[in-house]
C-alpha cells in the first residue's frame, strides 16, 4: 500500500507516508496563507526519509487524505461571509437567543457558572440579517399554514439588499417535511438565477442536518454556509497544488464523523475536530490490529486535553449535538471530550482550601509558560515540569524553545511559596500531582458515565505532553497500562490515513414501538423499512459518485432509542435492518435494554414506560485497506537493557528528596528496549517520564509502553 | 384548686411523657429554622484535630466532584420530567449527620441550601425508629418543601451510605418532576387555596429496600398524579444515579479510607463558611436595603412587600426581611423560610459571588431575620404551591444591595449588574396529549429570563433562569412531538420592552401558543409583574415594564392559516393591536389559574427584560441605533427615551442635534426636580393610599398593613396570623348581583 495522510493543524503540518513495507513522517509549519506550501514543506519531508522525491510519491499513491483544522481556525478568527438567515414566522429569535444558554457553550464551567459576566459570542449571523417566512409545518411533516411566496421574494430581496453573500434557511420541522425549505431555493433561483448574481450559497437546514432541533441545525447551517467559501478555496488549493505534482487520483477529506469522502462530497462543518477525531481512529484501528481492548485515548498538549472512547465490539460513541467553537450543532461527530488542561495551564493559590488550583486559565502558547522567557509570568505545568527536572531545558520541542529553569522557580515561588508556606520544589510536585488528578478525573468521568470502569481501560497518551504525564495521570485513575502510540507526534495524520470512505444519513422519527397506554406493539414493517431504505439509497448515492463499487459498499444502521418520554437517546447499532415481524421488534426492544442497562446499570430500564425510536441513522461505507499496525506486545521481543545517556536530579510526588534519574536520548524508541523508572527519554517530540513504580518498554513502530511494575511481564 | 409542686424526677416524667406522645411528625421547627450545618461529631472534632494535609483533602474533593458530576450526568440524561431535560436537578452528598456538603457541579444553586433538611428529619425521627430504621440498601422519598426542599413538584431520593458498618454518609439525587396530582397540573398550582390542594405531599419516607422500589408504594404515588409514567421512570433514574453516586463512594473509601473522607465532606463546609466570613470582612461596615413589590396573589391583585436591609459588620451580615407582607392563608404563593433562604443562596452564588462552591456553608454565617407568619414565613398550613413568586425575589434582591456594598471594592469576584427579570414566565400546561398520554408540566421559557444590564456593558437577552445557569430554553420542534402545543411565536425579541439605561437590560422574548390535535387541554400562568414592575433598575436605569397576558378566544387560527393566512401575525403586539382575525380579544394580568384551551385558541406572555444600569442619557447613542437597526427599539423609544436625533432611513446619527437634545433634557430634570426635602413633602405619606391593596409594612417594619380597599387591618409584625381573600369569583358575583339589582331598581 501506498498512501499519503495528512493533519493541517494550527501550528503544524504533519504528513504520514505509507510506503510499501515503510513509513516514514514528515512535519512543517502551517501555512495559513496557503496551506499547499507547508504541505509541500512537509511531504518533502518525509520523501527525504525514502530517498524520493514529492512527485513520484504523489503518482504512485493509491490517495492523499487531508484532516484540517481550516474550518476550526476560520471559526476562531471570525473569517466568513456575511450571512442572512430566512427562518420560520415566529422563530427570529431563535438563533440568537441560543436557547439562553449559549453564552456558554465551549467554555469552562468556571465561566460557565459567572451568570453577571455572561456574553453570547459575537453571531456569525447578526440580528438585522434574520427575515421570517410565513409558513409552517407540524411535527409530523403536515402543513398547516401554505408559504407565502410573494412575502418570500421580499424577504430574499431584502437580504440580498443588505449585502448577503451566503443564505441560508431554517424552516421548523423541514425534517420531516422539506416540501417549503426546497421550494424557496426554487423561489431564490428566480428571482437571482445563476447568471445574474453569480453563485451565493443558499444552504437548506434539512440538508445539513437531519435530526429535529431547530436552533441546532440552524447553527449547523450557519456554520457551513460561514465556513463554505475559505474550506472550498483552501482545499481547492491544496487539490490543485497536488493536481500540479502529478497526483491525478481524487482528493479525499477526513470527517469528523469518522469516514472520509472526496472534496465534492464534503461539508464544511463535517471537517471541524477532523484532526483529533483522526486520532481517535488511529486509536480504533491500533486496538483492532494490536489487540489492545478498551482504549481510552488522550491527547495533552499546551492548552486542552482531549479524551476519546473506542471500546471492544464496535461501539461507537458519537456527540449528536457537538459544540464547535462557541456553537452547539447537530452533527454526529466522533466523541471528544476536551478540558482546558494542559502544560500551559496557571497553577494558582486556592485560599479557600488552601492548596493549589490548575486553570481554567491558560498562560496558551503566547505568551506561554513563565519558563518560555517570553513575558508569562504565571507559574504553569510546564513550568512545574522543569523545575521537577523532566524536562531539558536545551532540547525542549527539538530545541526550537529554550527553556529558562530560574524563571520558572521564580514564577512558582513568587505566586505560590508564600501563602502555601512550602518550598517552590514541593509546590512543584504539588502542581503536577493535582494536574495529573484533575486530568484523572475527567477520564473518569468520561467512562463512568458510559458504564465503563476506567481499569479495563488501556490507556493511549499522545500529544506534546501525553508520555510526560502519562504515568501521574494512571497513577491517578488506577489504570495499569499506558501506551504511547506508534508515531505518536504525527499520530492523528497516521489515523487520517486509515479511515473508510463513508458517509452518515439520519432522520427524525416518531415511531413508538411500544405503547406503553395502549400497549400496542409497533407493526407499520414497511414505513420503518422504507425510511431505513430511503437513508441507505442516500449514502450509496453518495458512494457511487465518488466511483465506489454497489458491491462493496457495507451499512450500519443505528436507532436513537428512549424510554418514555426521557431525554436520552442510546444508540442501539442493530444488525436488524429490516422489521418483518413483531419479533423483530422485540428483539429491537431487548437489544436497547442490554445497552441501556450496560450503560446506566441494571434495573434502570423502563420499558414498561414505552419504548420509542427518535432518530434512523445509517452509515454507508465502502472499507479501504488499512495501515497495518504491528504487534506492539510488549514481551514480543527479548528486552534490552538500555544504557543511559546520562543521569539527572530529579522530583517525584511521593518522594521527599530527589532521586537520581537515568536520561536517554531516542534510540531508546528501539523495540525491546526496556528501562526501569525512574528515568526520562527525551525525543525531538516529546518526553517520556517513567515514574518511579513504572517501566518503559518500546515496542514496534515507536510505540512505548508504560507498564506499571510487573515483574511478571518483563 | 393548688396544685402541688412537682419534683425534678416529677417533672423528668411528665417530659418523657410529652415528648414520646408524637401524634404527628410534623415538619420540626428545630431542623427547618437553622441553615447552619451542625457542629462537628466527636468523630469529626477528632479527626480535624489532627494535622490535615490540604492537599490530600483536595484530591479527595476532586473524587467526590467527578462522582457527583457523574451522577449528574445519569440524571440529566435518563431522566424524563422537562426539568431533567433543561438541567432543574441536583445530585447531592452530605454528612452522616445530613449537613450538605457538595453538590454536582452543573446542579441548580438552590438545592445546595436545602436538600439537607429532609435528611436530618429522618436522622432525628426514623433512625432509631424499629417500624422504620436506616439500613443499607435504603431509599427514602420526599418532595413536600415544608420538610425542606424548593417547592413540592421537586422530588428527591435520599440513600445512606454504609461503609463496614459505619454510617459514613448521605447521597442524594433530586429532579423538578411537575406533575405531582396536584388540584391544577404541572405541580405548581395557583389555585391551592389550602395545603390541601397542593397534591403529593410526601414528608421523607422509606420506599427503597434492598436497593428496590417498593411496587406497593410506587403504585400508591402513581395512582395520586396524572402522569404515572414520569412517577415510574423518574424514580427509576433518581435511585440508579443516587446507586452509581453510592458505589463511586465506596470506592473512595476503599482508597482513602473513612477519616480522609469524612475530613474532606466536614471541612469542605468550614472551609467555605470561612471563605464567606472573608469576604464579608472585604465589604464596608454599614447598612443598604431594598424594597421590591409583588403585585398579585395570582388571584387577584395586591401589592405585597419584600423588603431586604442589609447589615454588614466586621465578619458577620445581616439579612432582614421583618416588616414583609403577611402570609396569604387560601393563596398558593406563600413560602416557608428554608426555601426562602435557599433562594437567596441562589441569588448570592448566581449574582455575588459565583465562584464560591456551592454548599450549604455559604449562608451558615449570614444572619436572617424574618417576621414568622409572614408571606415568606409562612406557616406549615399555609399553602405554598406556587412559592416560586418570593423565592424568585429572593433570588435576584442580593443583586441589588451587594452591587451597592461591593462597588467600590478594589477586587470583585465578578461584574456588577442590575437584577435580572425576575418572573416564571412560561405556559404551565396539561391536559391529554395527542398520543393520549395524560400530562402536565411546563414549557423551558422559564429559563429565558432577561439579564440586567451591567456597569460596562448590556445585559444580555432572554440568557438563564434566576435560579441556575446553563440551563435551556429548548428545541420546540422536539417539545411539539411530545405536547399538542403548536407556537405561533417561539421565540421573538419584545421590542420595546426594555429595561433602558446607560446600559440596557436583555430584552425577553414573546411566547404564542395554541392547541391542536387534543380537546383536552390547557394552561396556566404564574406570573407576577403586569400592573408594577418586577424588576429594578441599578444606579439610575430604568425597570422592566409590566407585561400581560392576552388572549384570542373562540375561533380557530388553524382555519384562519387556510383561509386567510395574511390576517395571521407572528408577533403579540400586532395580534393585538391589528385584531384582524375572529376571536374575541382580552388582556390580563399575567396570574392566571388553569384554563381549557380550544384548538386553534391563542394565548400570549412574555417573557422580561433585566434591569437597566445608569442614565438613559449617557447611552453612547451608536449602541442605541444598534438596537434600531436589530429592531429592539423602535425609532420613537430611541427619541423619547434617549433623546437622540437620526435618520429613521439611513439609521446615520445627528450628533449635534443629539448633544441639543440631551442638553435640553437635562435642563428639563433640573426644572421638574424638587429639593429632597420638598419632594418628601409631597412624596412621602405616613400609610398607604386607600385605594391600594396593599400587604407589609409602610414606615414602621414592626407595624404591618393587610387588607383590601376599605377592609385594611393594621397589626404588629409579631401578632399577624395571615390574610384570608375572597374568591375572585364571590367578588365578580357580588358585583353583578349589585348591577342586577341596580338595573331593577331602575337605577
Amino acid at each position: 500500500m501506498k498512501r499519503v495522510s495528512v493533519d493541517i493543524g494550527g501550528t503544524f503540518t504533519d504528513c504520514f507516508v505509507v510506503w510499501d513495507e515503510q513509513t516514514v513522517s514528515g512535519k512543517a509549519l502551517t501555512t495559513h496563507h496557503n496551506l499547499s506550501l507547508g504541505f509541500n514543506d512537509s511531504l518533502s519531508n518525509a520523501c527525504t526519509q525514502l530517498g524520493t522525491d514529492v512527485s513520484t510519491v504523489l503518482r504512485s499513491v493509491d490517495s492523499v487524505r487531508y484532516a484540517t483544522t481550516l474550518g476550526t481556525n476560520a471559526l476562531i478568527e471570525r473569517k466568513g461571509p456575511r450571512i442572512g438567515a430566512l427562518v420560520t414566522a415566529g422563530f427570529r429569535s431563535t438563533i440568537p437567543l441560543s436557547r439562553g444558554r449559549g453564552y456558554g457553550e465551549g467554555l469552562d464551567q468556571s465561566r460557565q457558572q459567572d451568570i453577571p459576566n455572561a456574553d453570547r459570542p459575537e453571531p456569525l449571523v447578526p440580528i438585522g440579517m434574520i427575515r421570517e417566512v410565513r409558513e409552517r409545518v407540524d411535527y409530523l411533516g403536515r402543513i398547516f399554514m401554505d408559504m407565502d411566496e410573494e412575502h418570500l421574494r421580499l424577504q430574499i430581496r431584502d437580504l440580498v439588499d443588505a449585502s448577503a453573500e451566503a443564505l441560508i434557511v431554517l424552516l421548523t420541522n423541514s425534517v420531516v417535511n422539506a416540501k417549503n425549505e426546497l421550494r424557496t431555493r426554487e423561489i431564490f433561483l428566480e428571482e437571482y438565477p445563476a447568471h445574474l448574481l453569480g453563485s451565493i450559497p443558499f444552504l437548506l437546514s434539512h440538508q445539513v442536518a437531519g435530526r429535529k432541533g431547530e436552533y441546532a441545525r440552524g447553527t449547523s447551517t450557519i456554520m457551513d454556509a460561514f465556513l463554505h467559501a475559505t474550506m472550498y478555496h483552501g482545499l481547492g488549493t491544496l487539490e490543485l497544488n497536488l493536481r500540479s505534482l502529478g497526483y491525478e487520483k481524487p482528493m479525499l477529506v477526513n470527517h469528523n464523523s469518522g469516514g472520509m469522502a472526496q472534496l465534492n462530497s464534503t461539508d464544511a462543518l463535517q471537517t471541524v475536530h477532523s484532526g483529533p477525531v483522526s486520532g481517535i481512529a488511529a486509536s480504533e484501528n491500533l486496538t483492532v490490529q494490536a489487540g489492545l481492548g478498551n482504549i481510552v485515548s488522550t491527547d495533552m498538549g499546551g492548552t486542552s486535553f482531549d479524551i476519546g472512547l473506542v471500546v471492544e465490539g464496535g461501539v461507537k460513541y458519537y456527540d449528536f449535538n457537538p459544540v464547535i467553537d462557541r456553537w452547539l450543532v447537530s452533527i454526529p461527530m466522533v466523541h471528544l471530550k476536551t478540558l482546558g488542561a494542559g502544560g500551559g495551564s496557571i497553577a494558582s493559590f486556592d485560599r479557600m482550601f488552601q492548596t493549589v488550583k490548575i486553570g481554567p486559565e491558560s498562560a496558551g502558547s503566547d505568551p506561554g509558560p513563565a519558563c518560555y522567557d517570553r513575558g508569562g509570568l504565571n507559574p504553569t505545568v510546564t513550568d512545574a515540569d522543569l523545575l521537577l527536572g523532566y524536562l531539558d531545558p536545551e532540547n525542549y520541542a527539538a530545541g526550537t524553545i529554550t527553556l529558562n529553569s530560574r524563571r520558572a522557580h521564580r514564577s512558582i515561588e513568587d505566586a505560590l511559596s508564600d501563602d502555601l508556606r512550602l518550598s517552590a520544589m514541593d509546590i512543584a510536585k504539588l502542581i503536577k500531582y493535582t494536574a495529573d488528578a484533575n486530568m484523572a478525573n475527567g477520564i473518569s468521568t468520561e467512562l463512568r458515565t458510559r458504564g465503563y470502569d476506567p481499569a479495563d481501560f488501556t490507556m493511549l497518551a499522545y500529544g506534546g505532553n501525553g508520555p510526560l504525564h502519562a504515568c501521574g495521570i494512571a497513577n491517578a485513575l488506577g489504570v495499569d497500562k499506558v501506551l504511547a502510540p506508534p508515531f505518536a507526534s504525527v499520530f492523528s495524520a497516521c489515523g487520517a490515513g486509515n479511515m473508510n470512505q463513508m458517509h452518515i444519513h439520519e432522520m427524525s422519527t416518531y415511531t413508538v414501538l411500544f405503547d406503553a397506554n395502549t400497549k400496542v406493539i409497533f407493526d407499520d414493517f414497511s414505513s420503518f423499512n422504507a425510511n431505513v431504505a430511503a437513508l441507505e439509497a442516500r449514502g450509496r448515492a453518495d458512494l457511487l459518485r465518488q466511483g465506489m463499487v454497489e458491491a462493496e459498499i457495507y451499512y450500519r444502521l443505528e436507532l436513537d432509542m428512549r424510554y418514555g418520554n426521557q431525554r436520552v437517546q442510546t444508540a442501539v447499532v442493530t444488525e436488524i435492518t429490516r422489521l418483518n415481524s413483531r419479533m423483530d421488534v422485540l428483539r429491537l426492544i431487548d437489544q436497547f435494554f442490554a445497552r441501556y442497562g450496560d450503560r446506566f446499570g441494571k434495573g434502570s430500564q423502563s420499558p414498561e414506560a414505552g419504548v420509542r425510536i427518535n432518530t434512523i441513522r445509517v452509515c454507508s461505507f465502502v472499507k479501504q485497506p488499512m495501515m497495518v499496525f504491528s504487534d506492539l506486545s510488549p514481551d514480543l521481543v527479548k528486552p534490552i537493557d538500555a544504557t543511559p545517556k546520562t543521569t539527572r536530579a530529579c522530583h517525584f510526588v511521593g518522594h521527599d528528596n530527589a532521586v537520581d534519574t537515568a536520561v536517554y536520548g531516542e534510540s531508546a524508541l528501539a523495540e525491546g528496549t526496556r528501562i526501569r523508572g525512574p528515568a526520562i527519554v527525551t525525543t525531538p517530540a516529546t518526553t517520556y517520564l517513567v515514574e518511579p513504580g513504572w517501566t518503559f518498554r518500546a515496542a514496534a513502530q515507536g510505540a512505548v509502553w508504560f507498564l506499571r511494575a510487573d515483574e511478571m511481564r518483563m | 384548686m393548688a396544685t402541688q409542686a412537682e419534683t425534678t424526677e416529677e417533672q423528668a416524667l411528665l417530659d418523657k411523657f410529652l415528648a414520646e406522645q408524637k401524634l404527628f411528625l410534623g415538619p420540626d421547627p428545630e431542623i427547618m429554622r437553622n441553615h447552619s450545618f451542625g457542629k462537628r461529631t466527636a468523630y469529626e472534632e477528632q479527626i480535624l484535630s489532627r494535622p490535615l494535609d490540604a492537599h490530600k483533602l483536595n484530591n479527595v474533593r476532586g473524587l467526590i466532584n467527578s462522582a457527583l458530576d457523574e451522577s449528574y450526568v445519569m440524571v440529566e440524561q435518563m431522566g424524563a420530567a422537562p426539568g431533567a431535560k433543561w438541567g432543574d436537578l441536583v445530585t447531592a452528598i452530605f454528612t452522616p449527620s445530613g449537613d450538605l456538603s457538595m453538590i454536582a457541579p452543573h446542579g441548580i444553586i438552590a438545592f445546595a441550601s436545602c436538600c439537607h433538611y429532609p435528611i436530618k428529619f429522618i436522622i432525628k425521627n426514623f433512625i432509631d425508629d424499629p417500624t422504620v430504621g436506616v439500613r443499607d440498601g435504603d431509599g427514602f422519598i420526599h418532595n413536600d418543601a415544608r420538610y425542606g426542599g424548593i417547592h413540592n413538584t421537586d422530588q428527591s431520593m435520599m440513600v445512606p451510605v454504609y461503609w463496614q458498618g459505619e454510617l459514613v454518609c448521605w447521597v442524594s439525587s433530586t429532579i423538578h418532576e411537575g406533575e405531582n396530582g396536584a388540584t391544577e397540573p404541572g405541580g405548581m398550582p395557583a389555585a391551592a387555596e389550602s395545603k390541601y390542594d397542593e397534591g403529593l405531599k410526601m414528608p421523607p419516607f422509606k420506599i427503597v429496600e434492598n436497593f428496590r422500589i417498593k411496587r406497593d408504594l410506587l403504585t400508591f404515588l402513581q395512582n395520586s398524579v396524572r402522569d404515572p409514567k414520569l412517577q415510574l421512570e423518574d424514580m427509576k433514574v433518581k435511585l440508579h444515579a443516587v446507586l452509581r453516586l453510592r458505589e463511586r463512594v465506596l470506592a473512595i473509601l476503599s482508597q482513602h479510607g473513612r477519616d480522609i473522607f469524612a475530613c474532606t465532606l466536614r471541612k469542605n463546609l468550614e472551609d467555605v463558611e470561612i471563605e464567606v466570613r472573608r469576604r464579608i470582612q472585604e465589604l464596608p461596615d454599614g447598612t443598604t436595603r431594598v424594597q421590591a413589590f409583588m403585585d398579585s396573589t395570582l388571584r387577584e391583585n395586591a401589592m405585597q412587600k419584600i423588603g431586604m436591609t442589609v447589615t454588614v459588620k466586621g465578619d458577620t451580615m445581616t439579612f432582614d426581611f421583618r416588616g414583609c407582607s403577611p402570609q396569604f392563608l387560601n393563596r398558593a404563593i406563600n413560602t416557608n423560610i428554608a426555601s426562602f433562604k435557599a433562594a437567596l443562596v441562589t441569588g448570592l452564588l448566581q449574582n455575588v459571588w459565583p465562584d464560591l462552591p456551592h454548599t450549604m456553608g455559604i449562608l451558615s454565617p449570614i444572619e436572617i431575620l424574618s417576621d414568622p407568619g409572614s408571606l415568606i414565613d409562612a406557616h406549615d398550613e399555609a399553602p405554598q404551591a406556587m412559592s416560586l413568586m418570593p423565592l424568585f425575589k429572593a433570588c435576584v434582591l442580593p443583586t441589588t444591595v451587594m452591587a451597592k456594598l461591593g462597588y467600590s471594592l478594589p477586587k470583585r469576584y465578578t461584574a456588577i449588574l442590575a437584577p435580572q427579570y425576575d418572573q416564571a414566565a412560561t405556559f404551565i400546561y396539561g391536559g391529554l396529549t395527542q398520543h393520549g398520554d395524560v400530562t402536565g408540566n411546563f414549557c423551558a421559557d422559564i429559563n429565558g429570563n432577561g439579564q440586567g444590564a451591567r456597569s460596562d456593558r448590556d445585559g444580555e437577552h432572554s440568557l438563564a433562569p434566576v435560579f441556575g445557569f446553563m440551563c435551556d430554553t429548548g428545541e420546540h420542534e422536539i417539545a411539539e412531538e411530545d405536547t399538542p402545543i403548536i407556537r405561533l411565536g417561539a421565540q421573538v425579541l419584545a421590542k420595546d420592552r426594555v429595561g433602558f439605561g446607560k446600559y440596557r437590560g436583555g430584552l425577553g422574548y414573546e411566547q404564542i401558543a395554541t392547541v391542536r390535535n387534543s380537546n383536552m387541554w390547557g394552561f396556566m400562568t404564574g406570573c407576577e409583574g403586569s400592573k408594577f414592575s418586577s424588576t429594578q433598575g441599578l444606579f439610575g436605569g430604568y425597570s422592566s415594564p409590566v407585561y400581560q397576558l392576552c388572549k384570542i378566544k373562540n375561533f380557530n387560527v388553524f382555519d384562519e392559516l387556510k383561509k386567510n393566512p395574511e390576517k395571521v401575525k407572528f408577533d403579540l403586539v400586532s395580534l393585538m393591536n391589528e385584531q384582524a382575525l375572529p376571536g374575541q380579544y382580552s388582556v390580563h394580568d399575567m396570574g392566571m389559574t388553569f384554563e381549557l384551551c380550544q384548538e386553534g385558541e391563542i394565548y400570549m406572555i412574555c417573557q422580561g427584560t433585566g434591569g437597566g444600569y445608569g442614565d438613559v442619557l449617557e447611552r453612547a447613542p451608536e449602541l442605541v441605533i444598534k438596537d434600531v437597526a436589530e429592531d429592539l427599539i423602535s425609532p420613537a423609544t430611541a427619541r423619547d427615551i434617549y433623546h437622540i436625533v437620526f435618520d429613521e432611513k439611513t439609521r446615520v446619527l445627528d450628533e449635534d442635534a443629539t448633544a441639543a437634545a440631551r442638553t435640553a433634557e437635562r435642563k428639563a430634570r433640573l426644572a421638574r426636580g424638587k429639593p429632597f426635602d420638598a419632594f418628601c413633602k409631597d412624596w412621602v405619606k405616613s400609610e398607604p393610599p386607600a385605594y391600594l391593596p396593599y400587604f407589609g409594612s409602610w414606615d414602621d417594619p414592626a407595624q404591618i398593613y393587610a387588607g383590601v380597599p376599605g377592609q385594611r387591618v393594621k397589626t404588629t409584625a409579631a401578632e399577624q396570623t395571615g390574610v384570608m381573600m375572597a374568591n375572585p369569583k364571590d367578588l365578580r358575583i357580588a358585583e353583578l348581583e349589585a348591577e342586577v339589582a341596580a338595573l331593577r331598581s331602575g337605577g
